[in-house]
């Protein structure tokens, strides 16, 4: 008794502190979803303050102008293609990294975290000609491989650091069963890792979808482009629009909102039955 | 991980595509352009070797150093303010059972907006005009009325201020994931012994996340060096260098002043700065850390 | 038999009729804006095409910087589109160094290029002797003011110093902002100013000087009209209220300050001529425009600062180079089409620097733009005129004038300092080769 009163006291505290960081982190974009449905007319007398008159058209509007539908599949392309090939390349390296440790693979660890550290400014030009001479420019494929490149080190460090701390009595419990280096992997390690799969997936599905400097240097075809580059096409576009702006922004966050939230229930079902039994 | 230590070459199948795709798209191409270091080329034309020149003019440049500096401060910043915040969030988030989805969507949503968007809002909040500046002009509150980005004092933490509330919530979620590790008897255990919620996180949960501790230490010190968008769009630099990053001014040497030669030299030195952090990684996991 | 002959037949016409309308692509990146998009579509793409059979123009409309950075990398692999725009001769110098430009020369001579084009814009796209880029727009720097407001009040609208500084402590008094103006989302704006200080202060002829290396820009005229833009940016807060406002209003602020008179008047290229009509244009207020007022005795006479607002060339790579040429040389040889565009900006975009007589400016703008036009024919055409540094400057120095200005305006170095940092980058530009052209000054 005295244990569960103290702790509803703690929860109590908890709330309260979660609650104000929670509003630190959503109540600037307030904004935004004000703007979206604000007419474009009020922007000049009550710029910060919720609308007078809602506004969906904005919406819609949007909607066509940066024609959504189509853009909105070759994002949907890219991630796929990038979160797929991204995470079955780092899954496979930070298992090695964690579990294998094969002398020498410490090169390859230092390479990928100065690889990290590396600005795009640097190499997207002799890039760009390298893809040129490939074939790769304005193609899907191409900039998949490049999303791929660029988040694989971080991707590979991440899981790396959730499965150095899988308990090795599994893995010696499986080799002494007869099972070879892959079937480690493929039996032991995946399963278990499914927290930090979803984690890394979702981290580099937000990057494919938020990026653009290198899907417009590398995508010159209309009809290839993804969704961030008419997003950045807005900003000049239109640019005295704050609300065609916002209710793009706003249609963009969406489907990213849905996924993280998809995710994020296997976790939190996961904590409630009482987490991973290690 | 003795036992598997004959199995060398099946381990180096593991990681050998990650470094060869990484390789092909980024570390070649950036090494061919490091080699431009010893040239003046201009971005387009001829080539010409001029030796250390680039490397002279590079330590007498008052810019980079403060580029340099900025970029350690920025580093600071980030490792203490965000991390301190996304532990504790984190934390509180294992503790409760309502509103679970809530708070993690809260905290998470602006990292899944884009940059552009995230510098509009705040753009948007500060402007004197039809901002919150505005409101406080109104109110008598004339000290906050101006911009912070536009002030040489505020400029730099403005735009980390802005980078660090849309990063807290990735920490939240990479911090969570390290505590599904974390066994729930032994909270169960704490608690009956009357530990402290500080007590239960100082024994139970940061060990058991230390990996991914570290390793968000780790990701933000790197991830600190390249530092670009958010200076860019929201100060580019300004005003009067006094949010300049290494980055940037590398960007703002090859796109607007065309010395590609220039910036090239600027990478290099980038390059050998993130050499002696990764050797100070080395060190520590030597050291006995486990990172 | 006759069903083959037949089919025979129809597969010639066909083929025949269809190499007919087969038309060549030629493809031309453009700076990008919303209100001007349409316009361009309409009277240049649509307007070329339908004028002949051979060529088709495609404009790919995209957001300056990202269109500079993609078509340069684009360039770089021998790629790019076929007409290159650039927003001035520092680009193109770049791109003639790196032999990615095709020589004009016998296309100018061909179809009498040189004898439309008012000179100095002329000579502004010749490197090494041979014309390279031909100048889409040209611009230059004009002071706005509410008419109603100054009526109202009384107030001179200024054209030396003196009365600058009188009618700037009225306005203030008033309550009101001097000049409505601000660098958020484009930082070079400060060289505007840097520029306007330079040639009204110094004077044209001390600022030709230096461009062309018989003065330095260490010398006290520099030095002091420097210090003059940092009293009235920093210590009088003539832009904006502030320095910090300044950097933080942008296009559509500024406008809209000038606009509901949160400012009395306004210091900008003759570019916003068109959103100036869409934005006090539109209110109660009436709007007039004045030469920048003179201040020194050094430059006592009105002059305009004359800029090249973007170029066109054509691709030395490009796959459609006779297609590019016939654009260009349909843009020359039709001044009406070109004054019909320029109309619709109210000769703020696409102002083409053909030699135009004064039947020749459309009554159908606003009222001060025609004024302007005439002015700027009479004003430049007797030689007063100055240089924008966005023209004249080259690459790096360019940059410098305007990013390293917030340096000075903060406080952290002297105007001496600046200045000496300047003069150093004008003297490793020339001995690179990397000053532009300048057209003579008699």
């Amino acid at each position: 008794m005295i244990v569960a009163k103290y702790r509803s006291r703690e929860v109590i505290s908890n709330y309260i502190i979660l609650i104000i960081f929670a509003l630190i982190a959503i109540l600037p974009l307030a904004v935004l979803i004000f703007n979206s449905i604000k007419p474009q007319m009020e922007f000049g007398v009550n710029p910060l303050g919720p609308p007078s008159e809602i506004r969906f058209e904005n919406f819609s509007e949007a909607w066509v102008k940066g024609e959504y539908a189509k853009v909105f599949f070759n994002s949907l392309k890219l991630v796929a293609g990038s979160v797929l090939l991204c995470l079955a390349v780092s899954l496979a390296a930070g298992f090695s990294l964690a579990k294998l440790n094969p002398k020498g693979s410490a090169i390859i660890a230092v390479y990928l975290l100065v690889g990290i550290s590396i600005p795009a400014q640097l190499y997207i030009v002799p890039l760009f000609l390298l893809w040129k001479e490939i074939h790769l420019l304005n193609t899907h494929i191409g900039l998949i491989i490049i999303y791929t490149a660029l988040n694989a080190p971080f991707a590979t460090f991440l899981i790396r650091s959730y499965m150095i701390r899988l308990p090795d009595e599994l893995f010696e419990a499986a080799r002494l069963d007869g099972a070879n280096t892959f079937q480690l992997f493929f039996r032991v390690a995946l399963p278990l890792s499914w927290p930090v799969i979803l984690t890394a997936g979702l981290i580099i599905a937000l990057a494919v979808w938020n990026e653009f400097l290198f899907a417009l240097t590398f995508i010159s075809e209309e009809g290839f482009k993804p969704m961030a580059t008419i997003l950045f096409a807005f900003q000049w576009r239109f640019e005295n629009n704050y609300a065609l702006q916002s209710a793009s922004a706003i249609m963009m966050v969406a489907p990213v909102a849905i996924l993280f939230m998809l995710f994020q229930r296997r976790f939190i079902s996961g904590l409630t039955s009482g987490g991973l039994k290690g | 991980m003795k036992i598997f230590s004959n199995k060398n070459f099946v381990a180096w199948y593991f990681v050998l595509p990650v470094a060869f795709i990484h390789l092909f798209v980024i570390g070649i191409p950036s090494l061919a352009s490091l080699a431009l270091c010893l040239t003046d080329w201009r971005g387009l034309g001829e080539i010409n070797y001029i030796g250390f020149e680039n490397f002279i003019e590079l330590f007498d440049d008052r810019y980079l150093k403060k580029a340099i500096i900025n970029n350690v401060i920025w580093t600071i910043a980030f490792l203490t303010v965000p991390v301190g915040i996304a532990l504790t969030c984190a934390y509180l988030l294992t503790g409760i059972k309502r509103g679970q989805m809530f708070f993690r969507l809260a905290f998470f949503f602006p990292y899944m907006l884009a940059s552009v968007i995230n510098c509009q809002i705040w753009k948007y909040l500060f402007h004197p005009i039809h901002g919150l500046g505005g409101f406080f002009e109104r109110i008598g509150w004339d000290f906050l009325a101006v911009s912070p980005f536009t002030m040489k004092s505020t400029s730099l933490f403005a735009v980390a201020f802005v980078d660090g509330w849309h990063f807290w919530g990735f920490l939240v979620v990479i911090y969570l994931t390290g505590m599904y590790q974390v066994d729930n008897h032994l909270y169960e255990a704490a608690d009956i012994e009357g530990a402290t919620k500080f007590q239960k996180f100082r024994y139970i949960t940061l060990p058991m996340i230390r990996p991914v501790f570290v390793f968000s230490i780790m990701i933000i010190i790197i991830w600190s060096v390249p530092v670009f968008d958010y200076v860019y769009i929201l100060t580019g630099g300004g005003p009067a260098y006094s949010s300049e990053v290494i980055a940037n001014y590398m960007y703002s040497q090859a796109f607007e002043r065309f010395d590609v030669g220039y910036s090239s030299a600027i990478g290099t030195l980038m390059f050998f700065y993130v050499m002696i952090i990764v050797a100070l990684f080395g060190l520590f996991r030597k050291a006995g850390w486990d990172i | 038999m006759i069903r083959t002959i037949i089919s025979f037949a129809s597969v010639i016409i066909l083929s025949t009729s269809f190499s007919a309308l087969a038309k060549t692509k030629v493809t031309w990146s453009m700076e990008s804006n919303a209100d001007r998009d349409p316009i361009m579509i309409e009277k240049l793409q649509n307007a070329y095409n339908n004028s002949q059979d051979n060529h088709e123009l495609v404009i790919e409309f995209e957001d300056n910087e990202t269109r500079l950075t993609s078509m340069r990398t684009a360039m770089i692999g021998g790629m790019g589109p076929d007409i290159v725009e650039t927003p001035g001769p520092s680009y193109v110098k770049e791109y003639h160094a790196a032999g990615m430009l095709e020589n004009l020369d016998s296309y100018a001579a061909e179809f009498g290029w040189k004898d439309k084009m008012i000179p100095w814009a002329y000579s502004s796209g010749v490197f090494e002797g041979s014309l390279y880029a031909i100048p889409k727009t040209h611009e230059s720097m004009v002071m706005l003011y509410n008419k109603t407001l100054f009526e109202e009040n009384n107030w001179k609208v200024p054209t030396t110093l003196e009365e600058l500084e009188d009618v700037a402590g009225k306005i203030k008094a008033k309550g009101m902002n001097v000049f409505s103006y601000g660098s958020d989302g484009w930082q070079p704006t400060h060289e505007h100013l840097v520029g306007i200080y330079l040639n009204n202060y110094a004077g044209p002829q001390a600022v030709y000087e230096a461009i062309i290396g018989e003065r330095e820009w260490t010398d006290p005229v520099f030095v002091e009209a420097l210090e003059l833009l940092k009293k009235h940016m920093v210590d009088e807060g003539y832009w904006s209220g502030s320095l910090e406002n300044y950097y933080a209003i942008g296009w559509d602020d500024f406008h809209a300050q000038f606009a509901n008179r949160g400012a009395a008047m306004m210091t900008i290229g003759t570019w916003t001529f068109q959103a100036t009509q869409l934005g006090i244009g539109a209110s109660d207020d009436e709007w007039g425009w004045a030469p920048l007022p003179s201040l020194s005795s050094q430059s006592p006479d009105p002059n305009f600062m004359i800029a090249i607002g973007t170029t066109m060339s054509v691709n030395a790579n490009g796959k459609n180079k006779d297609g590019a040429i016939d654009v260009l040389n349909w843009i020359m040889s039709n001044k009406d089409k070109v004054l019909d565009i320029a109309k619709d900006f109210q000769f703020g975009e696409m102002v083409v620097p053909l030699t135009l007589s004064s039947s020749d400016i459309p009554t159908d703008i606003a009222p001060q733009v025609q004024d302007y036009l005439s002015e700027y024919a009479r004003i430049t055409g007797e030689g007063n005129y100055g240089y924008c540094t966005w023209t004249f400057w080259p690459a790096d120095p360019g940059v410098h004038i305007w990013k390293d200005m917030e340096v000075v305006w903060a406080g952290d170095i002297s105007v001496e300092d600046f200045l000496y940092d300047h003069q150093k980058m004008w003297d490793k530009a020339r001995k690179n080769g990397d000053t532009l052209p300048v057209p003579l000054r008699n």
